[in-house]
């Protein structure tokens, strides 16, 4: 800002006046200054996401429907934002044309368009919170990939939820969600676990995770891997009946001998030292017996367990394209597999909530202008705030491609 | 005549077709994301962003008022759009090295997506 004399024909000083270098007031100045700033800001923020987004190994980005991003509320937020940009601009034309009435009427749909915009915001929030998509640890339940990790974090997690949920037993509601949590760690990662274990083959080990990761949160995968993963189960659970049938069986012929062999103790133990060697083996065969029905017994426990899953929580649908998975149809918040998920859940927060928080900073600006008289002596200060809120629509118009329709 | 006499002009016009203009291009993003153009995804991402700048421009130029500026409108708006495709061109070479320069370790522990190959159905270990 330079100031220059405005002298008069002898030389002399009167009537001295300011002229600003640049020919506009200061305040737009120093608004555009400002924005200028935030310009750097963003431009910083949406590069870093950039360079997660496009630096990501392959196929792992979520897509939105894996991260319970709505395309369409995307779009309904950024036609507000451009309805409320719209609105500002005939604010300050009417302020321009001196009529506060018309400009106040202006500057308050402006208001009211960004407080929808704020709610929509708040729905899709709501969406991931209630969906277990918090940004980062200790509330995430996301993980980047199904391994022995994730296996550990599902254990614990289900640990935790059990331990809290016996505590309020009495509670129906509680004792079903108590006993669904039991069968899954039973029937579910127990099952997954001990499969694991006992094979080295990692494609298999894989496989086994893969497809639990599936069950419980099945949008992280393509329909064409859920098919995969519920034919994969199915053939599985044709084996594990089979494999009970067989256990059972032995199990029955087992207590039946082992019945049968206790009467013969028991008469031979009657006729005393004359059937003493007879007594012996008997008793050892029994003994036996009862070795490999108590083995029975704890192996049979296994596939039950599975079996019992598959049927109670419908593990072969749990995938497909009618179910949600567990976590979904039960209201449980299980760790779950999302690719990348922590990464964009952190950068998609951080990038919408900034924003929102600008868009929050323009609503109470509008809030302490309305009751001003917004004729041609505000115009300025109007045009200044449309500046601020015009930025923010910016910032969204870059950020409804990047983070809904990428 | 006094200048604060004079009535200033107004752009009702132009804005209500700027307001169009971008609800059209708003709609042609949406358009974009869900049509064969995402076939090719870099093409349909870059359609995706030349229409997000488009609008970032009429929005600039219209209803910031660029376009009825002085001069001076370039002296703050050039400084930063240079500085800010500067400061995306720098992040480049992380794109492009990120997977390449990984080591094992993190490569052994990024996210993995599931491979088509693993996902067929094999015989379970049974």
């Amino acid at each position: 800002m330079t100031s220059t004399t405005n002298d008069n024909a002898h030389g002399h000083g009167h009537g001295l006046s300011y002229q600003s270098a640049i020919p506009v007031s200061r305040g737009k100045i120093a608004m555009w200054l400002f924005l200028s700033t935030e310009i750097m800001f963003f431009t910083a923020l949406i590069g870093t996401y950039i360079v997660l987004r496009f630096g990501a190994p392959d196929g792992t980005w979520p897509t939105p429907h894996e991260v319970h991003v709505v395309e369409w509320l995307g779009a309904l937020n950024t036609f507000v934002l451009i309805c409320s940009s719209v609105a500002i601009v005939f604010s300050l034309e009417a302020a321009k044309h001196d009529d506060p009435g018309k400009a106040k009427r202006w500057l308050l749909l402006t208001l009211l368009l960004g407080g929808v915009f704020l709610g929509v915001k708040g729905v899709e929030y709501n969406s991931k919170f209630s969906h277990g998509i918090h940004p980062n640890f200790p509330r995430s339940a996301i993980y980047d990939r199904a391994d022995t990790t994730w296996l550990s974090g599902l254990k614990e997690s289900i640990r935790s939820q059990v331990g809290l949920l016996e505590k309020d037993k009495e509670d129906p509601q509680a004792k079903e969600q108590l006993d669904r949590l039991l069968l899954i760690q039973s029937g579910m990662v127990q099952w997954t676990e001990s499969k694991v274990g006992r094979t080295d083959d990692p494609n298999m080990q894989r496989m086994a995770m893969e497809s639990l990761a599936c069950q419980i949160y099945p949008d992280s995968f393509s329909h064409e891997e859920t098919a995969d993963f519920n034919t994969y189960t199915l053939n599985e659970g044709k084996e594990v009946r089979q494999q009970f049938a067989d256990f059972e069986s032995q199990l029955s012929a087992g207590n039946t001998k082992l019945q049968e062999l206790q009467k013969e103790i028991e008469t031979l133990k009657a006729k005393g030292d004359e059937a003493k060697e007879e007594l012996a083996t008997k008793t050892k065969l029994a003994n036996e017996i009862t070795v490999e029905v108590t083995r029975l017994t704890s192996e049979i426990a296994a596939p039950r367990n599975r079996i019992e899953a598959m049927e109670e929580l419908h593990l072969v649908s749990a995938g497909d394209e009618h179910s949600h998975g567990i976590n979904h149809d039960h209201h449980l918040k299980l760790p779950m597999v999302i690719p990348s998920g922590n990464t964009w859940v952190n950068t998609y927060f951080m990038m919408t909530g900034l924003h929102a928080i600008h868009v929050l900073i323009g609503l109470i600006v509008f809030v302490v202008m309305l009751p001003m008289n917004l004729g041609a002596a505000k115009a300025g200060l109007i045009e200044n705030v449309a500046l601020y809120w015009h930025f923010v629509d910016i910032v969204w118009i870059f950020l409804f491609p990047l983070l809904y329709l990428f | 005549m006094n200048e604060a006499d004079v009535k200033p002009k107004s752009h009702r016009t132009v804005f209500t077709i700027v307001f169009l203009m971008l609800c059209g291009l708003t709609g042609l993003s949406y358009w974009i994301a869900n049509s064969h153009l995402m076939d090719n995804q870099l093409t349909g991402w870059l359609a995706m962003m030349a229409v997000s700048v488009a609008k970032a421009m009429l929005v600039i130029t219209f209803f910031m008022h660029l376009w009825w500026e002085k001069k001076w409108k370039y002296v703050l708006t050039i400084p930063a759009l240079l500085m800010g495709m500067l400061l995306v061109v720098l992040l480049v070479p992380d794109v492009a090295d990120r997977i390449a320069t990984y080591s094992k370790t993190r490569t052994d522990n990024a996210p993995q997506a599931v491979e088509a190959e693993s996902t067929k159905p094999v015989e379970s270990s049974h």
